[in-house]
């Protein structure tokens, strides 16, 4: 029963949605809202439960670990966004957000650059590798703007674009295939789940 | 007006509606159509079949997506699970999103209702929603313990008192870290716990992002990627193939042998993905035809422009 009416309640709010096709309408707006106050009213309570009383609120309060007091105040500066003439003291906790993100940086730089540079220095083995060699010199040698795109040179470069064309091609044809695979999941559960057509 | 003319002037809510029939219909009327395996998806496979029946090896799955691109990644997560479960192996799962922790309890329990021994704790342990914050001291802590680095699971209770821990300490043992992502591509895991203790770290991926992940699996960094809904489909393929009968994988068995999705011995949750691709199949010829017809009515209008002119 219950489940029933959670579908109904779900197979409204889809085709609500899907009635934007048609043109805009209060249905559509309605369930638009609806969507974004119900993720930030699931979100808070559960932030809540998961984040502040495992990690301010006990440690605080019945561990007695006030030196977290100080990063709890740095936190709440985030607040002052809102505040035109308060708004730099915002910046404290940014500072430190950037510095984890900093980090990650020699990381980062190992395992999206180092590996794959390392990668396409191998020796050429086979049919891919050498497509994949051909492919990175002329993309680079498309990027290098200080020499003009002629002649022999030009040659190379129109080479490395139409690599860029493949792969912007491959790209929008998974994003195609993504945009479809969402609508079938909406379309499975009406046929399956709430129509039980299947 | 021609027909063309007529074409390049056409309400694109009757392109709309004809969409909407190329998919509804192949999902109404079912049929077989034959799902080929990709070697990224086969490796994934082979890997985590390797870890069956064993007490010191677990596998993760990093549910990193909300309900917006369930459509695509939730039949993967139930085809991996139905497969550790079916295998007995060992399972963590993990969020680090607010609105995928109930994603997590819905995908095991979707799996679950078909294997009624497996018991939380014993056979898996969901440990739940932990805040984005903790990211990165919960993805390199667990290469030291992890039960240090995560101390309770999604019901609290202590991971270190749970019977699976007995085993499994840290990477050595849960050697294989699976993202299902709507954004990312296990990029963090890569990133910062593969260079370090060398967990072995796959993807479940949207198709959006499958362009961007390929050169991570020519170096190894991804041992394999599940694309969209076809990578979906063919870890459904796989498991019916070989988990279910609990035989070896082989990889040329899996390529020239045919799962039919028509009987009603599989349940529709444990092939959801291969009826959709079937819809996918039909919707991608009509797309080809909407490109190939607009194509032949812009290149007429184009010629007859140039004659006028």
């Amino acid at each position: 029963m219950l489940e029933n009416i959670s579908n109904l309640v779900a197979a409204f709010l889809t085709l609500s949605i899907f009635s934007f096709l048609w043109k805009d309408n209060p249905f559509y707006r309605f369930a638009e809202h609806l969507l974004v106050g119900v993720s930030m009213g699931y979100a808070i309570p559960l932030v809540y439960k998961n984040v502040f009383i495992p990690f301010l609120y006990t440690p605080i309060f019945l561990q007695r670990q006030y030196a977290l007091i100080f990063p709890a105040i740095l936190g709440t500066f985030f607040i002052f966004r809102f505040n035109r003439k308060l708004a730099w003291l915002s910046r404290y906790p940014i500072v430190f957000s950037m510095g984890i993100i900093g980090m990650g940086v020699p990381l980062s730089m190992h395992a999206s650059v180092l590996v794959q540079m390392r990668s396409a220095m191998l020796p050429i083995m086979d049919i891919n590798s050498f497509i994949i060699f051909i492919g990175t010199i002329t993309i680079l040698l498309y990027f290098f703007f200080s020499k003009s795109h002629e002649g022999v040179y030009g040659k190379f470069t129109k080479i490395g674009i139409w690599y860029m064309m493949i792969g912007f091609g491959a790209s929008f044809g998974y994003t195609v295939m993504a945009r479809l695979s969402l609508l079938i999941g909406r379309i499975q559960f009406l046929v399956h789940d709430f129509l039980k057509l299947i | 007006m021609n027909f063309f003319e007529k074409l390049q002037a056409l309400d694109r809510r009757w392109i709309y509606l004809l969409v909407a029939l190329a998919i509804t219909i192949p999902l109404v009327v079912v049929f077989d159509s034959k799902t080929y395996t990709t070697t990224p998806t086969e490796n994934i496979y082979q890997l985590i079949d390797s870890y069956a029946g064993r007490d010191d090896r677990a596998i993760m799955i990093d549910f990193m997506h909300d309900a917006s691109t369930m459509s695509e990644l939730f039949p993967m997560e139930v085809a991996i699970l139905r497969h550790a479960f079916q295998r007995k192996v060992k399972v963590f799962t993990i969020c680090f999103l607010e609105t995928a922790a109930p994603l997590v309890d819905y995908a095991i329990n979707t799996v679950k209702e078909e294997f009624p021994d497996i018991q939380s704790g014993v056979d898996y342990i969901n440990i739940g929603y932990k805040p984005g914050a903790l990211y990165l001291p919960i993805v390199l802590g667990m290469g030291d313990d992890i039960s240090e680095a995560v101390k309770t699971d999604a019901e609290g209770r202590q991971l270190a008192n749970l019977p699976m821990m007995e085993k499994i300490k840290n990477y050595n043992e849960m050697n294989l870290v699976i993202e299902t992502s709507g954004s990312g591509f296990g990029a963090s895991w890569f990133v910062y716990a593969r260079p370090r203790f060398g967990v072995n770290v796959a993807a479940g991926i949207t198709a959006v992002m499958a362009a961007d992940a390929y050169p991570y699996i020519q170096t190894g960094q991804l041992v394999g990627i599940l694309a969209g809904l076809k990578g979906a489909a063919e870890y459904e393929k796989l498991v019916d193939l070989f988990a279910i009968h609990d035989k070896p994988f082989s990889r040329e068995i899996a390529r020239t042998t045919h799962v039919s999705i028509t009987d009603d011995t599989v349940p529709y949750k444990f092939k959801a993905a291969r009826i959709g691709m079937n819809a996918q199949t039909v919707v991608h010829i009509l797309i080809i035809l909407f490109i190939v017809i607009g194509n032949i009515g812009y290149f007429i209008e184009r010629r007859r422009n140039k004659e006028l002119n």
